[in-house]
C-alpha cells in the first residue's frame, strides 16, 4: 500500500474478461487512484473505454484480473462493504414501490421496523419524492426513477457512492435538477463519490476532481484538481476555460 | 466441437447414465418389465415396427405419414380461413367488437370435448379427426391474427400516410409486415395445438396415424411401442416447429422473434 | 394499451352473439336444419333439463373441477419448483434440462396409455396426465423466467449484501413473476383441454363423461350442453386466474 493512503485506494488495476486463452482485449492498464474521503471525482472517457468496468471494481460486482481496492485500508472482495452504488438504468425493483425500493436498501438490523421507516421517508423527502412513496416504478418518470435509485442508495447509508452515467438518459431540465439535488445531498450527507459520466459540463459542475480515462485500454490519462468556487456557474469565464482545457485533452 | 461439448457434454453424459440405470433396473427386475420397457427393447420394438409394422403391415411410416396428413389438413384449412378473416375482423374496429365474445367463447371450447358432437355429424371416419384438428387450430390462430393487426403500432400507419401511402399499399406495406411477428407465433401455437387434439381424435374409431398406434399396442400389452409413438410424436412435432421458426426467420428477418411463453 | 371495456363494446358484442343464435333458433325451430342433430340453443337447454336433473349436472361439474383443480396445482407447484432449481442451480439444470426437453414436445394426451398402464383406469391416471398439462408450460416459463431476471437488478441486490438465497427469494423469483404468470395460464388451458380427454377416455362421472355417455343415448342436446358448459367453465376459471395474477403482479408488471 502506498504511504500516502487515500480513504480509496486502487493499485495498478488490470482487467481483461474472460479466461486468458481467449485473449480479448484489456480493457483497464495499470490504474493507480487515490481518493481522499468526501472527495467528489468524476471519470469522463468515451463510450467502451472501460468506466463501468472501472466501477464495477471498486463496488466488488467485477473481480479485476489483478491489482487491489481497498477502501480505507480494507481490501475490496465483494460487494457490500460500503459502497452504494446508482446505476445507468436505475435498476429499481419493479415490484417493490418507491417506498419499498429505499427500504430494500436500508439494512440495518439492529433498528425497529418504524424507525427504518421513519429513515426511508427522510430519504425520500430528501430527494423530494414523499409524495410518491407508494408508486411503482413503472408509475415513475425517469428523472423520478433515478431519484429513488439515489435514495435507495443512500439508505444503506454507505460512506460511498458509486454512479454510472446516473442522469446520462434524462432530458436536460431533468439533469440540471438532479445535479444541484446530488451536490446538496453530497454536501448534507457528506460521502465520498464517484461519478462516471460523459458529459464534460457534468463533470464541472459537480466535482472536486475530474479524471480522464483513454480508451484501449483504458488508462488514466488525465488527473485535473477543479478549483473552482461552488456553486458553478455554466457561463462563469473560468467555468469556460476548464472545459477547454478538458475538452483538449479529451481529443488529444 | 470443444464448444459444444462442454456446453451440451454434461447433458448428455447425464442421459446416457439414465438410460443405462433404466435398462440395469428392469433387466434386473427392479422395475416391472410391461410397464418400464427396457430400453434395448424399445429399440427392437423400433426395428420391429419399422419393417413389419403393427398392426400387421402398418409400419412407423405408414402412422406418422396418415397422422401428419390429417394434422396439415387441419391446420391448413383452418390457417387459410384464419388468415383472411382475423384480417378483415383486426382492420375494423367494429367488426371486431361484434365479433369479439364469439372468438373469446369459441377459443374456450376444449376442441375435444366436440368430439361426440362431431361424431354425430360426421361419423367416426377422417372427416372427424380433420374437423377437429381444424376447429382447435382455427381459434387460435384467428385470435393471434386479430391482434397482430389491431396491434399494429400507429406510429407506423401515421408515418407511412406522411409519405401518402393508403390503402391497399397501406395493407401490403406496413400492416401486413408489421404483423407478420405475431401471425408466426399464432401459427407455432396452432400447430401444438393441432398435436394436441390428433392424439386424442386418433384413440376413435381408427387403427392407423401415431394416436391410434399408442392405443392399440396398449391393448396387446406392447408398452415399449406405445413408448416409440409417443417419442415420435414428439419428434415430429418438434421438427416441424422447428421449420416453421426456421421459415419465419427467412421471411421476416426483422422480427426478434415472439416467443409462446410472452404472448 | 388499455382493454377496458366500454358499454358501447358490451352491446356490439351482444349484437353480433345475437346474429349468430338468432338465425341458428329460427333454422333450427322452422326445420331447415334437423333439431336432433343440430338442436336449437333454447330447445337444447330444455330438453336437456327433462333428461339430466341439475343435481346430476353439478355432480358431473363437481367432478371435473375436483379433478382440474387438484392435477393442476400439482402440477404447477411440480413445475415451479423444478423449473426454479433447474434455473438457479447450474449442476440441477444440467441434470433436469435435457430430461424436461426431451418430454416438453410430447402432447400430453399421448401420455394417455402409459398412464393406463402405470396407474390403471381410475383416477390417479386422469390426475397424472392434467398434472402433465400443467407441469410442463409451467416448469418451461419458470425455468425462461429465472434466467432471464435481469442482470443489473441481481447486480443491484448484490450491492446491498444479498447473496445466496436471500437473492433467489427476494430478486429472482419476484422477478420470474411475470413469465410465471404465463406459464400458467397456459398451463390452466392445457390442463382443462386434457381433463375433457381424460373423461372422455374412461370415467363414470365428470362432464366429459357426460357427453360421451350422452352420445351413446343419442341425447344430442345433452352434447350441446355439456360442450358449451365445459366452454364456460374454462372461460370463468381462466378469467378468475387471469384475475388474480393482475391482483398479484399487475400494479408493477402490465399484464
Ligand atoms: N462482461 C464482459 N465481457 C467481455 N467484455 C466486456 C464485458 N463488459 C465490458 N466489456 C468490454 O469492456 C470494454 C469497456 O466496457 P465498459 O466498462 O462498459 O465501458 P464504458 O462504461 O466506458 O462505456 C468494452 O469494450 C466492452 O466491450
Ligand atoms: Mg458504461
Amino acid at each position: 500500500m502506498s504511504t500516502d493512503a487515500g480513504f480509496i485506494e486502487l493499485n495498478d488495476i488490470n482487467m481483461r474478461f474472460g479466461l486468458p486463452a481467449e485473449a480479448l482485449p484489456v480493457v483497464l492498464q495499470g490504474i493507480d487512484l487515490s481518493i481522499a474521503q468526501n472527495e467528489f471525482v468524476s471519470i469522463v472517457g468515451r463510450s467502451g473505454c472501460g468506466k463501468t468496468t472501472l466501477l464495477n471494481i471498486v463496488a466488488g460486482l467485477v473481480e479485476a484480473t489483478t491489482g487491489t481496492v481497498t477502501i480505507a485500508g480494507n481490501q475490496v472482495r465483494g460487494p457490500g462493504q460500503g459502497q452504494g452504488v446508482v446505476f445507468q438504468q436505475h435498476a429499481l425493483f419493479p415490484w417493490l414501490t418507491a417506498m419499498g425500493n429505499v427500504e430494500f436498501g436500508c439494512r440495518k438490523a439492529d433498528i425497529s421496523k418504524s424507525e427504518k421507516r421513519e429513515v426511508c421517508r427522510q430519504l425520500l423527502d430528501l430527494v423530494g419524492l414523499s409524495h410518491a412513496a407508494d408508486k411503482y416504478p413503472r408509475e415513475l418518470s425517469g428523472g423520478m426513477q433515478q431519484r429513488v435509485a439515489i435514495a435507495r442508495a443512500l439508505a444503506l447509508d454507505p460512506e460511498i457512492l458509486l454512479m454510472d452515467e446516473p442522469f446520462g438518459a434524462l432530458d436536460e431540465l431533468t439533469r440540471i435538477e438532479l445535479q444541484q439535488e446530488l451536490l446538496r445531498v453530497w454536501d448534507a450527507r457528506k460521502k465520498t463519490v464517484i461519478f462516471v459520466t460523459h458529459s464534460i459540463t457534468e463533470a464541472l459542475i459537480l466535482s472536486d476532481r475530474v479524471i480522464l480515462l483513454s480508451p484501449h485500454p483504458g488508462r488514466v490519462f488525465k488527473d485535473y484538481q477543479i478549483t473552482l468556487p461552488r456553486p458553478r456557474i455554466r457561463t462563469d469565464p473560468a467555468f469556460n476555460a476548464m472545459y477547454q482545457e478538458i475538452w483538449e485533452g479529451l481529443s488529444a | 466441437m470443444k464448444d459444444w461439448l462442454s456446453r451440451y457434454g454434461p447433458s448428455l453424459l447425464v442421459f446416457v447414465v439414465l438410460l443405462a440405470a433404466w435398462e440395469f433396473a428392469t433387466t434386473n427386475g427392479y422395475l416391472k418389465p410391461y410397464r418400464f420397457p427396457a430400453p434395448s427393447k424399445i429399440a427392437m420394438g423400433f426395428v420391429e415396427i419399422a419393417s413389419e409394422g403393427f398392426p400387421e403391415d402398418l409400419t412407423i411410416w405408414v402412422h406418422t405419414r396418415t397422422t401428419v396428413g390429417r394434422i396439415l389438413q387441419g391446420y391448413i384449412a383452418a390457417v387459410g380461413l384464419a388468415i383472411p378473416l382475423g384480417f378483415l375482423i383486426g382492420a375494423f374496429s367494429t367488426l371486431e367488437k361484434l365479433t369479439a365474445p364469439l372468438i373469446i367463447f369459441g377459443r374456450s371450447i376444449a376442441t375435444l370435448s366436440l368430439l361426440p358432437l362431431v361424431i354425430v355429424w360426421f361419423g367416426t371416419g377422417e372427416l372427424t379427426k380433420v374437423v377437429l384438428i381444424g376447429y382447435g387450430c382455427f381459434w387460435t390462430m384467428i385470435s393471434n391474427v386479430i391482434a397482430g393487426v389491431k396491434y399494429v403500432d400507429p406510429v407506423l400507419i401515421r408515418a407511412a400516410r406522411t409519405f401518402g401511402v393508403s390503402g391497399p399499399a397501406l395493407f401490403w406495406r406496413v400492416i401486413l409486415p408489421a404483423a407478420l411477428p405475431r401471425i408466426f407465433a399464432g401459427a407455432r401455437m396452432a400447430l401444438g395445438v393441432g398435436f394436441m387434439v390428433i392424439v386424442g381424435a386418433e384413440m376413435i374409431g381408427t387403427v392407423e396415424g401415431l394416436g391410434a398406434l399408442i392405443m392399440e399396442a396398449r391393448n396387446f400389452y406392447r408398452s415399449e411401442i406405445t413408448i416409440i409413438g409417443m417419442l415420435v410424436i414428439g419428434i415430429i412435432g418438434f421438427l416441424i416447429a422447428s421449420g416453421l421458426l426456421h421459415l419465419e426467420k427467412m421471411l421476416i428477418p426483422w422480427d426478434t422473434g415472439l416467443d409462446e411463453v410472452r404472448r | 394499451m388499455s382493454n377496458r371495456i366500454s358499454a358501447k363494446d358490451v352491446l356490439l358484442g351482444g349484437i353480433g352473439t345475437l346474429a349468430v343464435l338468432v338465425p341458428w333458433e329460427i333454422a333450427a325451430r322452422s326445420g331447415i336444419v334437423d333439431p336432433s342433430i343440430f338442436p336449437s340453443p333454447i330447445l337444447a337447454i330444455s330438453s336437456a333439463a327433462e333428461k339430466l336433473s341439475a343435481t346430476e349436472v353439478l355432480d358431473h361439474m363437481g367432478w371435473s373441477l375436483f379433478r382440474v383443480f387438484s392435477g393442476f396445482l400439482l402440477g404447477a407447484l411440480a413445475g415451479i419448483t423444478i423449473g426454479i432449481v433447474a434455473g438457479w442451480y447450474r449442476t440441477a439444470g444440467y441434470l433436469l434440462r435435457p430430461m424436461i426437453e426431451l418430454l416438453r414436445p410430447i402432447p400430453p394426451l399421448a401420455w394417455i396409455p402409459l398412464a393406463i398402464i402405470w396407474f390403471g383406469l381410475g383416477e390417479p391416471s386422469k390426475f397424472f396426465l392434467i398434472f402433465l398439462g400443467a407441469f410442463f408450460p409451467v416448469v418451461t416459463a419458470t425455468y425462461q423466467g429465472v434466467t432471464n431476471v435481469d442482470p443489473i437488478l441481481i447486480r443491484a441486490a448484490q450491492t446491498f449484501g444479498l447473496k445466496g438465497i436471500d437473492l433467489l427469494v427476494r430478486i429472482v423469483i419476484p422477478g420470474a413473476a411475470p413469465d410465471l404468470a404465463t406459464g400458467i395460464r397456459i398451463g390452466w388451458g392445457l390442463s382443462f383441454g386434457v381433463l375433457v380427454a381424460a373423461e372422455l377416455i374412461a370415467a363414470d362421472k365428470g362432464l366429459g363423461y357426460m357427453i360421451m355417455h350422452a352420445r351413446l343415448l343419442g341425447y344430442v342436446d345433452v352434447i350441446v350442453v355439456g360442450i358449451v358448459l365445459i366452454g364456460i367453465l374454462n372461460l370463468l376459471t381462466d378469467g378468475m386466474i387471469a384475475w388474480l395474477i393482475k391482483k398479484g403482479i399487475g400494479r408493477w408488471h402490465e399484464v
